[in-house]
Order: structure tokens, then C-alpha cells, then sequence
């Protein structure tokens, strides 16, 4: 029961950094119609950025580094938006997916050539200490992890859901056809989601760097994958679903750690994704255009 | 010059299909002009266009006189003033009948004016207040025209194109809509209406132009064009 417990409570925390990471490639797509295969990278951009800063600035802590993040990685994302999917809107949705792969490439290898191919060691802003939470025990880096991933999440749902810009991004999602015939300038939007996801990829990064102390030009790959299997077996109808199914699939990845073995973890997630796929094609909640 | 909108030799191709061919139409404001048509004559491809959601191939489209609308996003166009009901109404079906209506005045920077125009649908419909909540999706057809329509006056627009607002509804709900479309012209907005429906468009409107595969075969006065031998022939059942 313990050890269930424990990584019940392992699981939401890098969960929590799946889900950040799955609303990112989830807003890309419903909203841009646009399967953004560098988002995983821009995440990684947004670690190092949050770590040129900690290191340039040590004293300045947590707050900036995650601030430091989110600039490094919306500044990628905007001008990935600017000069890759913007000019390839309308085409076929087979050029947007080879362009934004195309700088998926360009950003891990250029990445790699600065800072070399090995993971390097990521500031250790938070004191490496455990708490106790009765049965489960978490570290300070863990919770904060949690805490920081689960704001971002609270936020997106907010934005969407009770402001004239979120409800606007719905609608794009629904009916861009409408939306712009009521008024709603898609262009900006598409703008203003991309940075959006980006800027959050690039906190839960920084997050994610300090919770497991090492950054790597290669780290995108691993939570790219695991985030875009979370948007195909939740659907892209509900972002909340996405959240949700997110957090479960860190959680079973922490049971299958735990109760398994550690080398059938990331095999767990894409039998969850064919499970699904053959019994609910659409996914869990349900897509736009099925 | 009254005119409120001026559509001089509109064609519309998708591909090398041509869809609209030599289209010239007007209204003024105030009044309420149907476009007669078939499935397939082009009706929707008119409306889409005004709309900045299709480029022409040819042709003119003013506003007020001198605004082109050829020039204009769908987003730009609204703001003049212009407001849509779709075909099959097309709401947001995810979302709340009062996240529909609030999009409705997305454009309206007085949130709180949007507010008070919300109010003032509920009370025209007091079905829609009783469902404010529920989403769009799970109301019945009847129910979702209003939301559409209702959705199309929050910005309080100077002309309102309704692609066939009778599609697809129950013979008694067809009639509530064309009172409902007599009652919003009566409120001074004009009408530019498509539908198939023509005995029904026929009795509200006051200028009809007969759609036939992209081309305009016939306008004038609307009780005129119910009189026609071709028109009857073509549209109003044939047993004339």
C-alpha cells in the first residue's frame, strides 16, 4: 500500500510535466491545425534559457530562471510561428508537419553544437530535501514541480474557459470559418496560442530541469512523445481531458516502475495509445472534424 | 447614394468549377431581399464570398458605396457592420449558449453593453435563458436557430445575411423563423436572405432575385417574381 501510495504520488508530479507539455501540442493543433513536432524542442530551448540565466545570474533564484524559460522558449515559438506556420496556413497539412520537423531538427542539433551532445547538470535551485506527507514522502524539488505544473494547467483552463480570447480560441477551434465572420481576428490568436504554449513549455522545462538536476539538447524527444501519445488517447475536444489523461498516464508509468519494471515504462503508454485508438478511434473525449 | 451593399458580375470558382457567374445584386438599408435557389445554385457560395471566406474570380463587392470588401479579412468585414446566420446554423457546439452569444459581440469592446444585449435575447426567447448554461450541442433545431440568430444580432448589425434559416426545421418552426426574420427587419436591419423555401421567402421579403446554377435567371418585386410561370415551375412545385 505504501509503495502504491508513493508512486500514486511519483507519477502526478512528472505527469503534471506531461500534461504542460500535451496542452502545448494540443492548443498547436486544434487551434493551428498544425502538428507541431518542434514543440518538444521548444521545450528543451526553454530549459536552457531558464539555465544561461541561472548561471549568469545565480543569485536571483527560482522565479527568474522559470521566467528566463518562458522567454527563451516564446521567443522560438513566436518566430516559429512567424516564419514556418503562419506562411504554410492553408496549405497541406503535410507541409506544416515537415517544416515544424525541419526546426525540431535544426534546434536540437544547433542546441547540441553549444552546449555538446551530453547532458550537462542543471542548477540546484530548490534545497534537495524530503518531506514528509504521511504515507508518501516527496522532495522540495518534486512538489514545487507539482505545484508550478498544476498552476500552468489552472491557468490554461481558465483562459479558455471564462475570457473573451480563450472563448475566441475555442470557437477558432470548433469553427474557424465563423469565428472569423464573427469578429475574431485568427491570425492573432493563432499568435497568441503558440506563445502561450510555448512559454508554458518552456517553465514546466525549467521545472523539470531542476527536478531531475541535468538538461540535454536531446531531452524534448522523451516528453514530446509521451505528451503528444496524452493528446491522441484523450482527443483534442477537451483540454481538460488532455490534463487528465496526462496526469493518469504518469501515474501508471510510476505503477508500471514500481510494480514491474522500470526497462516496460515507456513501452506502457503506447499500448495504453493503441488500446484506445482501436476501441475509441476519436479518443477518450472526443475531436473536432471526426 | 442609400445603397447599403452593391455585388457587380460575382464569379466564384472552386478550381476550375464555376460555382457563381456574373452575379450583380444590391440592397438598401432596411430592406429584406431573398436569393431564390436550388441546392447546388450557388446560394451559400454568394454569402461566403460577401463574407471574405472565399476569393472571387471576378467582380465587385461595395459597402455603404465605396468600402470593398474584396479587400477585407472575414474578421474586418464583420466590424462594418455585418453579421451571419449560417447554413445549418453552425454554433459552437461545445460551448454554452451564453459563451455563443457572448462570441456574438466578441468584436463589441463595451463587454458590458454585450451583457445587456444578451439579457435582451433572453428575453425574446425565453427558451434560451432557461438553457443559458447547457451546451449549444444538445439543443433541438429550433432551439439552435434562435441561438444562431440571436448569436448574429448581439453586435447589433446594420444587415444580416441569413443562409437558409429554414433548413432542416420542423414545418411550425419554419413559420416562428420567417416571423422572426419579418420581426428583425421591422427593427430597421436589412436582410440578405438565401433560402429554398421560396413560398415561405417570398411572403417576407420585398425583392427576390431567382438563382439558377450561378447565374441570376430573374429579380424584381418579390409578389411579382411569386407570379412567374418559372418560377412557379421551377421552385414552387410546378402545378401552376
Amino acid at each position: 500500500m505504501e509503495l502504491f501510495l508513493q508512486q500514486l504520488a511519483n507519477g502526478l508530479v512528472i505527469g503534471s510535466t506531461y500534461a504542460v507539455v500535451a496542452i502545448g501540442f494540443a492548443l498547436a493543433f486544434t487551434v493551428l491545425r498544425v502538428i507541431n513536432f518542434a514543440h518538444p524542442d521548444i521545450f528543451m530551448v526553454g530549459m536552457f534559457a531558464g539555465l544561461a540565466a541561472a548561471a549568469r545570474w545565480p543569485a536571483l533564484g527560482l522565479l527568474v530562471t522559470l521566467l528566463a524559460g518562458a522567454a527563451g522558449a516564446g521567443l522560438v515559438g513566436f518566430a516559429l510561428e512567424r516564419t514556418v506556420i503562419a506562411p504554410l496556413r492553408g496549405r497541406d497539412v503535410l507541409m506544416t508537419l515537415i517544416g515544424t520537423l525541419g526546426v525540431a531538427i535544426v534546434l536540437q542539433n544547433g542546441m547540441a553544437l553549444i552546449v555538446g551532445p551530453d547532458p550537462v547538470a542543471y542548477p540546484s535551485l530548490l534545497p534537495r530535501r524530503f518531506i514528509d506527507l504521511g504515507p508518501v514522502a516527496l522532495t522540495v524539488r518534486q512538489i514545487a514541480n507539482f505545484a508550478i505544473c498544476l498552476l500552468l494547467l489552472a491557468l490554461v483552463s481558465f483562459y479558455v474557459r471564462a475570457t473573451s480570447y480563450g472563448r475566441a480560441t475555442r470557437a477558432i477551434a470548433e469553427r474557424p470559418d465563423v469565428a472569423a465572420a464573427f469578429g475574431v481576428n485568427v491570425a492573432r490568436i493563432c499568435q497568441i496560442t503558440i506563445l502561450l504554449a510555448s512559454m508554458m513549455a518552456g517553465i514546466a522545462a525549467v521545472s523539470v530541469g531542476m527536478l531531475y538536476g541535468s538538461a540535454s539538447a536531446f531531452v524534448g524527444l522523451l516528453y514530446g512523445l509521451k505528451a503528444f501519445i496524452c493528446m491522441l488517447v484523450a482527443g483534442n475536444r477537451y483540454f481538460e481531458g488532455v490534463m487528465v489523461v496526462a496526469l493518469a498516464i504518469g501515474i501508471m508509468e510510476a505503477l508500471v516502475t514500481g510494480y514491474l519494471s522500470s526497462s516496460l515504462r515507456d513501452a506502457a503508454a503506447f499500448f495504453v495509445l493503441i488500446g484506445v485508438l482501436y476501441f475509441r478511434p476519436n479518443g477518450l473525449f472526443g475531436s473536432y472534424n471526426a | 447614394m442609400s445603397e447599403l451593399l452593391r455585388v457587380t458580375d460575382l464569379a466564384v470558382s472552386y478550381g476550375s468549377v464555376p460555382a457563381v457567374d456574373g452575379v450583380s445584386l444590391a440592397i438598401e438599408p432596411g430592406e429584406l431581399r431573398v436569393i431564390l435557389g436550388a441546392n447546388g445554385a450557388g446560394k451559400t457560395t454568394i454569402i461566403k464570398t460577401l463574407f471574405g471566406l472565399l476569393r472571387p474570380r471576378a467582380g465587385q463587392i461595395r459597402f455603404e458605396g465605396q468600402i470593398d470588401l474584396l479587400g477585407l479579412k472575414p474578421h474586418q468585414i464583420h466590424r462594418l457592420g455585418i453579421a451571419w446566420v449560417p447554413e445549418g446554423r453552425q454554433l459552437w457546439n461545445t460551448l454554452t449558449v451564453t459563451d455563443n452569444l457572448r462570441l456574438g459581440g466578441f468584436a463589441e469592446a463595451d463587454k458590458a453593453l454585450v451583457g445587456q444585449r444578451i439579457g435582451a435575447m433572453f428575453e425574446r426567447f425565453p427558451r434560451l435563458r432557461e438553457r443559458q448554461d447547457q451546451i449549444a450541442g444538445s439543443l433541438s433545431g429550433g432551439e439552435q436557430q434562435m441561438v444562431a440568430i440571436a448569436r448574429a444580432l448581439i453586435s447589433a448589425p446594420r444587415l444580416l445575411l441569413m443562409d437558409e434559416p429554414s433548413l432542416g426545421l420542423a414545418p411550425l418552426v419554419v413559420r416562428d423563423v420567417f416571423n422572426l426574420v419579418r420581426e428583425i427587419n421591422k427593427m430597421g436591419i436589412a436582410i440578405l436572405m438565401v433560402e429554398q423555401n421560396a413560398r415561405q421567402a417570398l411572403k417576407v421579403a420585398n425583392w427576390a432575385y431567382l438563382l439558377d446554377t450561378g447565374h441570376i435567371v430573374e429579380s424584381g418585386p418579390a409578389d411579382e417574381i411569386g407570379g412567374k410561370q418559372s418560377v412557379q415551375a421551377v421552385f414552387l412545385g410546378g402545378h401552376a
